[in-house]
């Protein structure tokens, strides 16, 4: 075991390998207030990554309802079972334990072997609220104690200290050094699965056809061509960004997985107690107890919700905001001047401009125009 | 091409380079088809003629008509807007705004509403509406769907402006309340007559007492949502690719929602089956018998999902699914553990039995079927009176019913309760662990000294 700095936890921690950062690290960052939960992101990701043989119950990006919704089923309320209740030392420190430093004896991680049928109904609990509207369905109080439901958009978080790689007996599952992207070697997969039972988020599965195991890859076809992946671009809530993240020392305001990660804070892991460094990022819903979230995303969820209640007052970060889903290019910096957005690329050419309040246009009521060479009139109507 | 009254864009989906998949037409293509067989049969050129550009395989010349013919998309040259669709960019709707604000004209003008005044107007004088007792906004009882006396004005009855014609006047003593005549019942009950008063059904029968809604998905429009094997699958929570419940008919399947509450006196567990019957006087329909062929087609079996968000007393179930058939019914038990698929056509249900529209109907109602009432044409800007298609018309969604549930299996294949409610991750029967999840006890935070 070595030992690595996880600066989610605030602390050292045991991990088998010796750290060894990427030179910029995929992440994506989700909006969980815009989601919808029209699943389009899934089938965007299916239908180009997980549409043959053996893969017909793969979801490598699923959207589940919490708190009923998962895929597998019941993933982690088994795990946050299996690790047993931790604290955090007020909002920096986790002196908890970890899903490496719990590992019973002999092993490496402390994890749980998905059954079969887990990968069934893959959208179970689908819109179910906590609570009953047995009695009332009028909910008078902020955030809201009685009745509550959102959506968590999951793929894989290309984990800085991923499970799957420290579980691997084979050393087939690496971290691309060049963008940080966790992949399966297929050739040197003997699919022995200790990965499915190792990763707490079930985010490797295991091909039925080829019995080898297979994960998301962050779409790198995609951006390599530095394009954002297909889920990103689906997106009907327009809710997530692909970028880059840079290490914890070498952030750069500028760039806008920087700014919402580590310069707002508004943007938190998921589970980051198990461990792992996740880096998937998630602006905590505005309207779920503060109990629940801290559970999911960390001590620090009052403040991002209260940051994002505070956002149309906050120009930077509402344009950075309106970007999301504006292209399907990568891009690395942003400006917000005149009431316009604008993102740009790595020569800090304009990639797209966004304004931050739709305007309204108002056409005359007659109009005379011409047609393949023929005269049209009319009159503009709205009703 | 596609746009809406709200949206602001124009959108042309660009024809694909792939070639079509098996000998499939489209409806227009069927329709040409058609007629020009017709043609040849009955020597009728024009028949053909009728549908020229459609045999010639260039449809542009009716879309272009289209376009030319509506208000906000004059002007636009349908190859202008297929090529700039090919690029992602749709065309703005030549509306008087963007985005459009509907009634801006009205607002911000002096042009007039669409109305005989040419103001808002909130009275209806005609005498057929006076007849009805709706020349105000009236609340009127569901005719079918509610637990007290269907299709009642609720409304105090010394109000001048509501006093409709009675099933009296008519020649219908008030006491007849079947499924047909309830439907035009004029009655004025106030709040505290109507709280009193019980659904016929629940009379002769107390085990009638659910609303059953069934309302459009969000989704998607019509059939969208279950389409393919992948929507199928996360339709719902009972999709399973590999459908490892035999009984299931595809790769999701129909459910009833239900509140816990409810779910609980009726003896039924979250994944079991269930029956579901309406108004035995036309549900699954006419002269109904449990010896008939086709009874077992045409009477509703799904899941239960019990779902805490449902009001007591009320039952949901989503309008979009595909209804068993004759051939589905009989593939399941010709092929015990099959999907419901007919093997002749393909055609799979997501029902084992019956469908939502087992338990609705549509009904009819007078106030949409009048000839003195002005309202705007569904083209263009004119006003006229009456019928008009999609205007004034009677609108027969069938979406609502009054319903019975009795239970039919057990929610697992061998008996017994589902799997994930034996899991203790349903709102049932919650496991230790589940509880603690939900209450967030997993994780505390120690405060820090000051
Ligand atoms: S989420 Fe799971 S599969 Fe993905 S990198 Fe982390 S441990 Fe591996
Ligand atoms: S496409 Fe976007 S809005 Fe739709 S489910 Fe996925 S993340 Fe949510």
């Amino acid at each position: 075991m070595a030992k690595v700095r996880n600066w989610q936890l605030g602390r050292d921690m045991e991990y088998p390998y010796v750290a060894d950062r990427p030179a910029k690290q995929f992440t994506m960052i989700m909006d969980t207030n815009k989601c919808i939960a029209c699943q389009s992101c899934t089938i965007a990701c299916k239908s180009t990554w997980t549409w043959g043989k053996g893969q017909e119950f793969m979801l490598w990006n699923n959207i589940e309802t919490k708190p009923y919704g998962f895929y597998p089923t019941g993933w982690d309320v088994n795990v946050l079972e299996l690790l047993g209740e931790q604290e955090w030392d007020g909002d920096d420190v986790y002196t908890g334990q970890t899903v490496f430093e719990a590992a019973p004896a002999g092993e490496r991680v402390l994890g749980w072997a998905p059954a079969e049928e887990d990968w069934s109904h893959p959208n179970i609990g689908e819109d179910e609220p906590t609570g009953s509207a047995d009695e009332t369905t009028y909910i008078p109080d902020k955030p809201h104690s009685l009745m509550w439901m959102y959506y968590l958009q999951r793929i894989c978080n290309h984990c800085t200290y991923p499970a799957c790689v420290a579980a691997c007996p084979r050393e087939a599952i690496y971290k691309r050094p060049e963008d940080g992207i966790v992949l399966v070697d297929q050739t040197r997969c003997r699919g022995y699965q200790e990965c499915l039972t190792a990763c707490p988020y079930k985010k490797t599965m295991f091909n039925l056809e080829t019995r080898v195991s297979e994960k998301c890859i962050g779409c790198y076809p995609k951006l390599e061509q530095g394009l954002q992946t297909q889920c990103t671009t689906a997106c009907i809530g327009r809710l997530r960004l692909t970028n880059y993240l840079s290490a914890p020392d070498e952030v750069d305001p500028r760039k806008p997985a920087d700014f919402l990660v580590h310069v707002r804070m508004i943007a938190l892991p998921l589970y980051p107690q198990l461990g792992l460094e996740p880096n998937v990022y998630y602006i905590p819903p505005v309207h779920v107890p503060t109990k629940y979230l801290t559970q999911m995303f960390g001590p620090g969820v009052e403040r991002a919700v209260e940051m994002y209640r505070n956002a149309k007052d906050d120009p930077e970060l509402l344009g950075l905001l309106m970007l999301f889903g504006s292209t399907e290019r990568i891009w690395h910096t942003w400006d917000v001047s005149d009431g316009v957005a604008r993102a740009y690329d790595e020569d800090g050419e304009e990639v797209v401009a966004v304004p931050l309040r739709e305007p309204t246009f108002t056409r005359p009521f007659e109009f005379a125009t011409e047609v393949a060479g023929e005269p049209v009139t009319g009159f503009r109507h709205n009703t | 091409m596609t746009a809406s009254c709200t949206n602001p864009f124009l959108l042309a989906f660009p024809t694909t380079p792939i070639e079509r998949i098996h000998d499939t037409r489209s409806d227009y293509e069927i329709l040409a088809g058609a007629a020009a067989a017709l043609a040849d049969e009955i020597d009728e050129p024009r028949m053909r003629a009728y549908w020229k550009g459609v045999l010639d395989g260039d449809p542009t010349p009716y879309l272009q008509r289209v376009l030319s013919g509506s208000n906000a998309t004059r002007g636009v040259l349908f190859d202008d807007l297929h090529e700039s669709c090919k690029d992602g960019v749709p065309l703005l709707m030549n509306a008087r705004t963007y985005p459009r604000h509907a009634g801006w004209e009205q607002r911000q003008e002096d042009k007039p509403w669409y109305t005989p005044t040419g103001r808002l107007e909130f009275y209806r004088p005609e005498p057929e509406w006076q007849a009805a007792g709706e020349s105000l906004p009236v609340w009127r009882e569901p005719v079918d769907a509610t637990f007290y006396e269907p299709n009642a004005i609720l409304a105090n009855r010394r109000h001048p402006s509501i006093n409709p014609r009675k099933p009296e006047d008519y020649g219908v003593p008030e006491s007849q309340l079947d499924v047909e005549t309830r439907q035009y019942r004029n009655v004025v009950r106030t709040w505290q007559e109507l709280k009193l008063s019980k659904h016929p059904l629940t009379e002769k029968d107390p085990a009638y007492r659910f609303v059953f809604q069934t309302p459009k998905y969000r989704w998607g429009a019509h059939s969208t949502a279950v389409d393919s094997d992948w929507i199928a699958m996360l339709f719902g929570p009972f999709g399973d690719p590999y459908r490892r419940d035999p009984r299931t008919p595809w790769t999701g399947e129909a459910y009833a929602e239900l509140g816990p509450g409810d779910a609980k006196e009726l003896g039924v567990s979250d994944g079991d089956y269930i029956w579901l019957d309406a108004d035995p006087e036309d549900r699954p329909y006419r002269g109904a018998s449990s010896d008939d062929e086709y009874y077992d087609v045409a009477r509703v079996m799904m899941r239960v999902r019990t779902y805490s968000g449902m009001p007591r007393g009320v039952i949901r179930t989503w309008f979009n699914m595909y209804a068993a058939t004759p051939g589905t019914v009989q593939a399941q038990k010709d092929d015990p553990g099959g999907p419901a698929q007919n093997p002749a056509t393909g055609y799979v249900a997501l029902f084992r039995h019956g469908s939502h529209q087992s338990g609705t109907r549509a009904y009819l109602r007078p106030t949409q079927m009048t000839d003195s009432m002005t309202r705007k044409a569904y083209f263009g800007q004119q006003i006229g009176t009456g019928f008009e298609a999609d205007v004034h018309s009677p609108s027969g969604a069938p979406k609502e019913g009054f319903v019975k549930v009795e239970k039919a299996e057990d929610g697992a294949p061998d008996g017994g309760k589902w799997r994930p409610v034996e899991l203790g991750l349903r709102p049932e029967a919650p496991s230790d662990a589940m509880k603690a999840y939900l209450a967030g006890e997993f994780v505390s935070r120690t405060r820090k000294e000051a």
